[in-house]
Parts: structure tokens; C-alpha cells; sequence
């Protein structure tokens, strides 16, 4: 009997990472209260910001990428994968677009499965075969079903909130009002604070979500080995693609398949901490793991 | 629960429904009398192969009940792969009820050995005036009809009547968003 067990470490370490995330939002509203900040203008705005990241978001996305919705008969195959996975995970379909970019990638946006949209680059269909590029796509559908785009919202909107009253502060907090110094200065701090644990946090998540997505796509496929080989195909070939496609998609990471910058310059442990995916490494070592269990 | 998993990040496939398969066994009499509908003779199961050794045996424990049921009922059979690399088991009789006992057949094989997930859709095919899938989709327990015309067209009108008409007998998928089409179908 085929049997999938439960990743309970993964799933402990995303609980664990989202408690945290609400509880520094807990305490940080704490402070801020006490400290009497006008709430009503910040609110509204941070309000107002949120509807947009959360309603526009999808079209932003592929506006940005250049990602162009294409119908069944421009792409027949590409659709008729994604129709045979969305049948095996019982799952709405996306929309399915394809960006003109040599670079290789694949990302999904939309906050509801419904709204979903699914789009792969040209160079990511030339450069994978039909197995890799299958899984690929499972990885992103993964990412559809698990509503990472609603997830990430929610979570990145709370380190928003930190962020705008970091400059709200900056702006009012020195201008000698006739407050106590001391005690802006103070939620200044906190909040600085706050916002690098909680991008650190928003980042930890990211990462571990996609996990699930690659366990959600080997599921999906059943054949984890054709993840792993489209993962190190399309990393093999990333630090040779040249600048100027780099720079375009800098920033979209979060919901690439892999980031198309990578900050190598950097303490490589210290960027562990903030990048969105973990690293190719490690997904190919959790999918090994997974094409062990099928075995079992 | 399905939305508290979601938010999880926990991925789970649904199981196949077997429990509606058979009703086609009695559409086939209505669609034959009142549309004009014939059986073929073929049908065929849609699955997608797995990466793992048990997958193997159990490819070859059907291949061996196959050989084995078929020359009782007298049906051929023949185990290809499509350009999607998805497994089709297709099988060819012109009683149809004796296609319909061998997909179950290979259906059940598949379940006990717990490829559930797996499993695509079972097709079978009609013709009258134009050449007529009834498609099942093992996820969502239901048929819906799948009439391929010229070049990646489909005849909607007649498949949207076929389940005005049928709608009584046989279980159709309400959701035409999932009425997903199959190119190329090999039977």
C-alpha cells in the first residue's frame, strides 16, 4: 500500500514560523498602543496597501513579467499537461501564460485557486523535456492548492505594517514634539527590530513552503527524480544567463521556482536566513527522501 | 480541513471513486435507442506511472490478469504509453459489458495495490454521426462526454445535448470547467 506519511517536521517548523510571526505582531502592537501613534491614518493606509497587493497582485505580476495568457490552441500541449494534473489533483484550472524570456523559470500568482494563473517562460519549455516540465508544473499547481499567494500576503502585510510605522516614526518621531524622546526613539528601535525578524520569518516560511510544493508535485507526478533533475538543470544553467533578463525578474522571486538572483557575495549563512527558497541542494535531498519512501 | 491543509502547505490527492464506473453499463442501452449512440467495441483506462518498484509488479500483475480474464471474455488488449508519458490500457470487444467488467478489473487491481491517486479517467467510446467519448473521471466519480471535431475543436452543442438526455441515467460531471478534453485518444 502506497502511503504517504505526514511530514510532521515540516509541518511543526511552518506552525512554529507562523506563531512567531503573530506573536512579534502581537507584542509590536502592544507597544504601539501604549505609545498612543495615530492609528486611524496608518491603518488606513496600510489598509488600503493590503487591497492592492492582495486584489492586484496577479495582474501586477504578469504585467511586470511581460506574461502573456495564452489559450488552448496557441499552446496545445502545455495545456493539455496541466488539464491531466489538474484532473489528478481534482483541482479548478489555472489560467496559463508563457513569458518570452530565455530565462529558465515557472511561477504562480493569483490569490484564490480559482483566480489562479500558472505561467512558464519560453526557456524554461525549451530547456526541460516533457517529464521535467510536468513536474515543474505540479510544483507550481502545489503552490495554487496550498494558497501560497494568500498565505504570503497575510504574512508579508504584517511586516508592511512594521515597515511603514518604521517610516512614520522616522518622519514624526525627531521632530522635536513635545513628547518624550526617549520613548519614540525606543519604538523606533522596536520597530527596526521587528521588521528584520519578521522578513526573516516571511522568508523562513516562503522556504518552507516550498517544500511542500516539491512534496505536493512528487505526489502529484509520483515520480519525485523528474523534480530534482528539472531543479538542477534549470540552477545549472542560471549563472549564465545574462544580466539583463536577471534584472528584469529580480523582483518576482518569491513565487519563482528558483530565484533568479542569487546573493553569493554574502555570508552564505546569513543569506540562508533571508532567502525565499532554500537552497537546490536541499530540495533535491527532501525529494531523494521522498523517492525513498515510495519505494517503502 | 481541506482549507486548514491548504494553509499548511499539506498536499493530499483525492482517492479514485469507483462506486458510478458501472453506470454506463445501462446508459449504453438508452444512448444506443434513444440517440443512436453505438458501442464501439473499445475502451480504455488512463493512468500515470510511477516511479517505484512496487509500481512494476503491479504492472505486471495486471498485464497477467488481463492476458488471463480477456481470453475468457475474448477481448484484446494492449498496454501502451502516450506522448504525455501516461500509461493507456486499452481494450477491444464488441460486448460491452465485457469491456465494462475488464475496466473494472484493471480499476480494482490498481486501487488494491494502492495507486488510487493515479488513476486518470476510463473512456469509452460511442459513434453515430460523429465519433463519441464518455470520459470518467475517477476524482470527481462522474462522466461527461468528449466529442473531439477537426483540429483540437469539440462539438459543445451535442455534448451539452448528451447531457440534457442523459442527465437521469448517468452520473455527469456538473462542472464543465472540468470537462477536460483528451487529444489523441488511442481508441
Amino acid at each position: 500500500m502506497r502511503k504517504w506519511k505526514t511530514d510532521w517536521g515540516l509541518q511543526g517548523r511552518m506552525f512554529f514560523t507562523m506563531f512567531l510571526l503573530a506573536a512579534v505582531y502581537l507584542f509590536f502592537l502592544v507597544i504601539l498602543s501604549s505609545q498612543g501613534a495615530g492609528m486611524n491614518v496608518m491603518l488606513l493606509f496600510i489598509g488600503g496597501f493590503m487591497f492592492l497587493q492582495y486584489f492586484m497582485s496577479d495582474k501586477l505580476v504578469l504585467w511586470s513579467m511581460g506574461a502573456k495568457i495564452v489559450s488552448e490552441s496557441e499552446e496545445p500541449k502545455l495545456h493539455e499537461t496541466i488539464n491531466r494534473l489538474c484532473a489528478l489533483a481534482d483541482l479548478s484550472k489555472p489560467k496559463v501564460a508563457v513569458v518570452q524570456s530565455s530565462v529558465p523559470n515557472a511561477f504562480a500568482t493569483g490569490r484564490s485557486p480559482r483566480k489562479a494563473v500558472v505561467a512558464v517562460t519560453t526557456g524554461i519549455m525549451h530547456t526541460l523535456n516533457q517529464n521535467e516540465l510536468e513536474a515543474v508544473l505540479a510544483h507550481e499547481l502545489s503552490h495554487v492548492k496550498n494558497r501560497d499567494v494568500m498565505v504570503m500576503t497575510i504574512a508579508s502585510f504584517l511586516s508592511t505594517i512594521a515597515f511603514f510605522l518604521v517610516r512614520y516614526l522616522m518622519f514624526f518621531g525627531g521632530g522635536g514634539r513635545d513628547r518624550n524622546s526617549g520613548g519614540i526613539m525606543a519604538v523606533w528601535f522596536v520597530s527596526i527590530l521587528v521588521w528584520i525578524i519578521s522578513l526573516m520569518l516571511i522568508r523562513t516560511l516562503s522556504r518552507y513552503r516550498e517544500f511542500s510544493a516539491d512534496r505536493g508535485a512528487a505526489l502529484i507526478t509520483g515520480t519525485p527524480s523528474h523534480l530534482a533533475s528539472a531543479l538542477m538543470k534549470i540552477s545549472g544553467i542560471m549563472p549564465r544567463i545574462p544580466k539583463d533578463d536577471l534584472r528584469k525578474v529580480e523582483g518576482m522571486n518569491a513565487f519563482f521556482i528558483i530565484p533568479a538572483i542569487s546573493g553569493s557575495s554574502f555570508g552564505s549563512s546569513l543569506m540562508n536566513l533571508f532567502s525565499t527558497h532554500p537552497s537546490v541542494e536541499k530540495r533535491i535531498a527532501a525529494l531523494e527522501n521522498l523517492e525513498k519512501e515510495l519505494e517503502r | 480541513m481541506g482549507f486548514l491543509d491548504a494553509l499548511l502547505g499539506k498536499s493530499k490527492l483525492p482517492k479514485a471513486k469507483t462506486e458510478r464506473l458501472f453506470a454506463i453499463s445501462t446508459a449504453s442501452i438508452t444512448l444506443e435507442v434513444n440517440l443512436g449512440l453505438k458501442p464501439q467495441g473499445s475502451a480504455g483506462i488512463c493512468f500515470k506511472p510511477m516511479e517505484s518498484s512496487r509500481y512494476a509488479a503491479a504492472r505486471l500483475e495486471i498485464e497477467e490478469l488481463l492476458s488471463y480474464s480477456c481470453k475468457e471474455t475474448g477481448t484484446d488488449y494492449k498496454v501502451q504509453k502516450d506522448e504525455f508519458n501516461y500509461l493507456w490500457v486499452i481494450l477491444k470487444d464488441p460486448d460491452f459489458e465485457d469491456l465494462v467488467t475488464n475496466i473494472h478489473l484493471v480499476t480494482q487491481t490498481l486501487i488494491e495495490h494502492g495507486f488510487s491517486e493515479q488513476l486518470l479517467c476510463a473512456i469509452y467510446r460511442f459513434e453515430g454521426e460523429s465519433k463519441v467519448y464518455w470520459i470518467y473521471n475517477y476524482k470527481q466519480g462522474a462522466y461527461y462526454p468528449f466529442i473531439p471535431k477537426g483540429d483540437h475543436n469539440r462539438d459543445n452543442n451535442l455534448e451539452f445535448r448528451l447531457r440534457s438526455v442523459m442527465d437521469s441515467e448517468l452520473p455527469i460531471e456538473k462542472n464543465v470547467e472540468k470537462w477536460y478534453p483528451l487529444w489523441g485518444i488511442p481508441i
